[in-house]
């Protein structure tokens, strides 16, 4: 029983996707499903690393400004003449950047998560406008859609990217010790201070993570627009964390798993396309996915309550 | 004499755990009943039954003779029953006043909380129990024994006719222990009745009327007090005979390990130095905020030391962090286990680990399969009972998460081990297996300190015992010495001069 409890997101998944099978001529074509793929690989990458900052205790609010800043700094070095390659790292890196300086900001200044990084939610954005303008960046070279739009055999690059982040991440949080003192931190800071953890040092690598994986994730949402927006990403935020929190991550820490996630993106993937292909309005949508994620929770806080 | 409460055949199952399999219990007005048990025999369940924290799945619950059936804690209160919880359920946030009257606010006919006026009744209340406390401080600034005082003034406060002390003097020291034995015989006089759960056997005779023994979920006996011997009630707590003292010989100090020096923490240390030598187990008594507990987290590097200096083995050491101290090779077992000691959610294994992933890691990669292992080794040479190396430390019993708290220690191989409280809320079969690993400890050479409030157990456990008040250290006393030896020093009551100066 307990068992199947925590099967339910991925059993719900699977009668969705069955549903939408019946229901759709259209849904079970190749073509669907790798623009499925295609658009929830950005938010998943994002949820990945809003994973291992939920499960350390933290949020991470400012996650779709660093995508907005991550993705227009690659496309503006390669409007400036940077090869793709490097330029796609220029975005990772600024990620990354941005998430130290979250990461810097919640351990040196002592504020609470949350305020930090809607501070810097503000901020980031802030800054990618005054960067470019206000104005997107269009002169990308046309190789660099293949990031977002190629694939091989068939099989779309972002998917690959994806299943690579995805055990990556798992292999972090499960086998080495910054995953173990993320969920040490998330489950008890003051048992993971006293037992000698450096809880400063790894609060900022796992925010650093988050904000690697989300530059990674702007780049990719850059290659499919084929611009570099600075209003890209806006939003995204609260999809990471409600993916996180479907897939049975707690908001209170120490709980969460790649596989959550990842399901937890696809049955957002999954509602918001078949509501596209059954001709379900867009205002319905938002108040169809905004339960799902009440009663994803709600579901998740039944089973502890009975266990304990 | 006038029976106020009766349960009959209780019954309670957790998931696949029975928590209660059979409780029998009844408490008349005017008399202390005594609740016995080891930690897990089921008295807290029975308890919380009581206070309407968790219903029954059998049997019956009598009030006054009518059948009652608590939904919820406003249940059991509106009838008259309320319970002075081990582990404090207070609001930290709020002040001492506001959680004495809290959820029964006296109003203005407008709907605002009178608030003057319940600082001005708590603060007479507290005045009338000569309580340490403040009715506007903020709880969560208090000690654990601090919230306990809250917590019964605020049962007193409420007026029911049947009170529940869950451990009440657990976190006390001496004192304060005396002064909640007198709150309890002037309720007693008032003709309510009382429920009284202790670990502490050499409280039992100063306030006890009847007993009840649980034992696995069952009651096992019940009847006056004076019909058993102490020797009785432990056998029949356990099951089996077990000394009621600990008794083991003196060890010879060696080197000294650690030597702090003219320790100052602002408002809280002056000029503390204490030396604890390899081999030896050093005692530390005081009442209640004489600077123990704040001592040990300076040694500890959680607050930083405004001046004096920390020797190990002869060598300066600048300990700016528990991460420092743990590198240092000292190691804390703090008072508040639940918060500072483990990570309830995580499996046992991952907590006795926890303080030495470098031991079971390469280039940052964890051997999961080693730290299993780890789990279970400590699970038998401690006796913790448990599921095994994978079930969460929340599930286990008090004594149980105290061994994951030492095992935790015990894998870092440190050469200095603070015990703060070693034996709060554990049950005396865990206790003297507490007592034993600290043995072990001094004997394969560690130097170890051992803060507690229970001064019969320092006497039976340390070598020597040091004596603190109003943060400093007030004079050290040799293995034999008296209680009224040691609460002289601790209460000072013979040296004015040095109040003065």
């Amino acid at each position: 029983m307990k068992r199947l409890q925590r099967l339910l997101p991925f059993l719900s998944l699977i009668v969705l996707f069955i549903s939408l099978v019946i229901a759709s001529p259209h849904f079970l074509t190749a073509t669907n499903l790798s623009s499925v793929v295609r658009q929830t690989a950005v938010i998943n990458i994002m949820a990945l690393g809003m994973t291992v900052i939920i499960i350390s205790g933290g949020i991470d609010l400012s996650v779709g400004s660093i995508l907005g800043l991550g993705g227009l700094s690659g496309a503006m070095a390669m409007e400036r003449g940077v090869p793709i390659v490097p330029a796609v790292f220029i975005g990772i890196l600024t990620g990354l950047a941005c998430g130290f300086l979250n990461g810097f900001l919640i351990t040196r200044l002592k504020i609470a998560p949350f305020i930090v990084t809607l501070g810097t939610l503000g901020i980031y954005r802030g800054s990618a406008l005054i960067l470019s303008n206000g104005l997107p960046v269009h002169k990308l070279p046309p190789a660099f859609s293949t990031l977002g739009e190629g694939a091989i055999f068939g099989i779309p690059y972002v998917l690959l990217l994806l299943i690579v982040c995805a055990i990556a991440v798992h292999i972090l949080l499960e086998h080495t010790r910054l995953g173990r003192y993320a969920f040490a931190i998330g489950s008890s800071p003051a048992a993971a201070m006293y037992a000698g953890i450096p809880v400063a040092f790894h609060t900022t690598a796992v925010y650093s993570i988050g904000g690697l994986l989300t530059g990674l994730a702007g780049m990719i949402e850059a290659s499919r627009l084929m611009t570099g927006q600075p209003t890209a990403g806006q939003g995204y935020e609260l999809q990471a964390i409600a993916a996180v929190v479907i897939g049975g991550g707690s908001l209170r820490g120490g709980e969460g798993s790649v596989v959550g996630t990842l399901v937890g993106a696809f049955i957002m993937g999954l509602l918001s396309n078949g509501s596209d292909l059954l001709g379900i309005s867009n205002y319905v949508q938002q108040v169809v996915i905004g339960a799902v994620i009440i009663l994803a929770v709600a579901v998740d806080e039944l089973r502890k309550r009975r266990v304990v | 004499m006038l029976v106020l409460l009766t349960l009959t055949d209780i019954q309670k199952r957790y998931g696949g755990v029975t928590a209660l399999r059979s409780a029998n219990l009844s408490v008349a007005a005017g008399e202390v009943h005594l609740l016995l048990g080891e930690n897990g025999a089921g008295k807290s369940t029975l308890m919380k039954i009581v206070a309407g924290l968790v219903e029954p799945d059998g049997g019956t619950m009598l009030w006054n003779g009518s059948p009652v059936n608590f939904k919820n804690p406003a249940d059991a209160a509106r009838i008259g029953v309320a319970m002075v919880h081990q582990e404090s359920l207070l609001a930290p946030q709020l002040t001492v006043a506001e959680n004495i009257f809290l959820g029964r606010e006296e109003r203005h006919p407008l709907g605002w909380v009178a608030r003057r006026r319940a600082v001005e009744q708590a603060a007479r209340l507290i005045e009338q129990h000569h309580f340490p406390l403040r009715a506007e401080w903020r709880v969560e600034k208090l000690s654990p024994a601090g919230k306990q005082l809250v917590e019964i003034c605020r049962a007193i406060q409420h007026g029911s006719s049947l009170l529940i002390f869950d451990e009440p003097t657990s976190s006390l020291s001496g004192a304060e222990t005396e002064e909640v034995f007198r709150i309890v015989r002037t309720l007693r006089e008032r003709k309510m009745g009382v429920i009284y759960i202790t670990h502490r056997l050499e409280e039992l005779r100063a306030i006890g009327d009847r007993v009840t023994i649980l034992r696995d979920g069952a009651a096992v006996h019940s009847g006056p007090l004076q019909e058993l011997t102490t020797a009785q009630i432990i056998s029949h707590m356990v099951g089996r005979q077990v000394a009621a003292t600990y008794s083991r010989d003196a060890h010879k100090p060696g080197e000294p390990v650690l030597q702090a020096t003219g320790l100052h923490v602002k408002g809280k240390l002056h000029n503390v130095s204490l030396t604890l030598r390899a081999g030896e187990i050093t005692g530390m008594a005081g009442l209640m905020g004489a600077g123990r507990t704040e001592l040990c987290r300076a040694l500890f590097g959680v607050d930083p030391l405004e001046s004096g200096t920390i020797q190990l083995a002869g060598k300066p050491v600048r300990i700016a962090s528990p991460r420092a101290a743990v590198r240092a090779g000292i190691a804390l077992v703090t008072e508040d286990r639940q918060i500072t000691g483990l990570a309830l959610p995580l499996p046992i294994s991952v907590n006795a680990t926890m303080a030495n992933t470098e031991a079971i890691s390469t280039c940052g990669f964890l051997h999961l399969r080693r730290q299993n292992e780890i789990g279970a080794d400590y699970i038998a040479k401690l006796r913790i009972k448990a599921q095994g190396p994978k079930q969460p430390a929340g599930r286990l019993s008090g004594g149980n998460q105290q061994k994951v708290v030492i095992a935790k220690w015990l894998f870092r191989e440190p050469r200095v081990f603070l015990f703060d409280e070693p034996t709060r809320g554990i049950d005396v079969g865990a206790k003297v297996e507490v007592f034993d690993f600290m043995h072990e400890l001094a004997g394969k050479g560690a130097a170890v300190l051992m803060v507690s409030s229970e001064i019969p157990e320092l006497l039976q456990v340390a070598d020597r015992i040091v004596v603190m008040r109003q943060g400093r250290i007030s004079g050290e006393l040799p293995r034999g010495t008296t209680p009224e030896e040691i609460m002289a020093l601790a209460t000072l009551a013979n040296s004015e001069a040095e109040t003065i100066a």
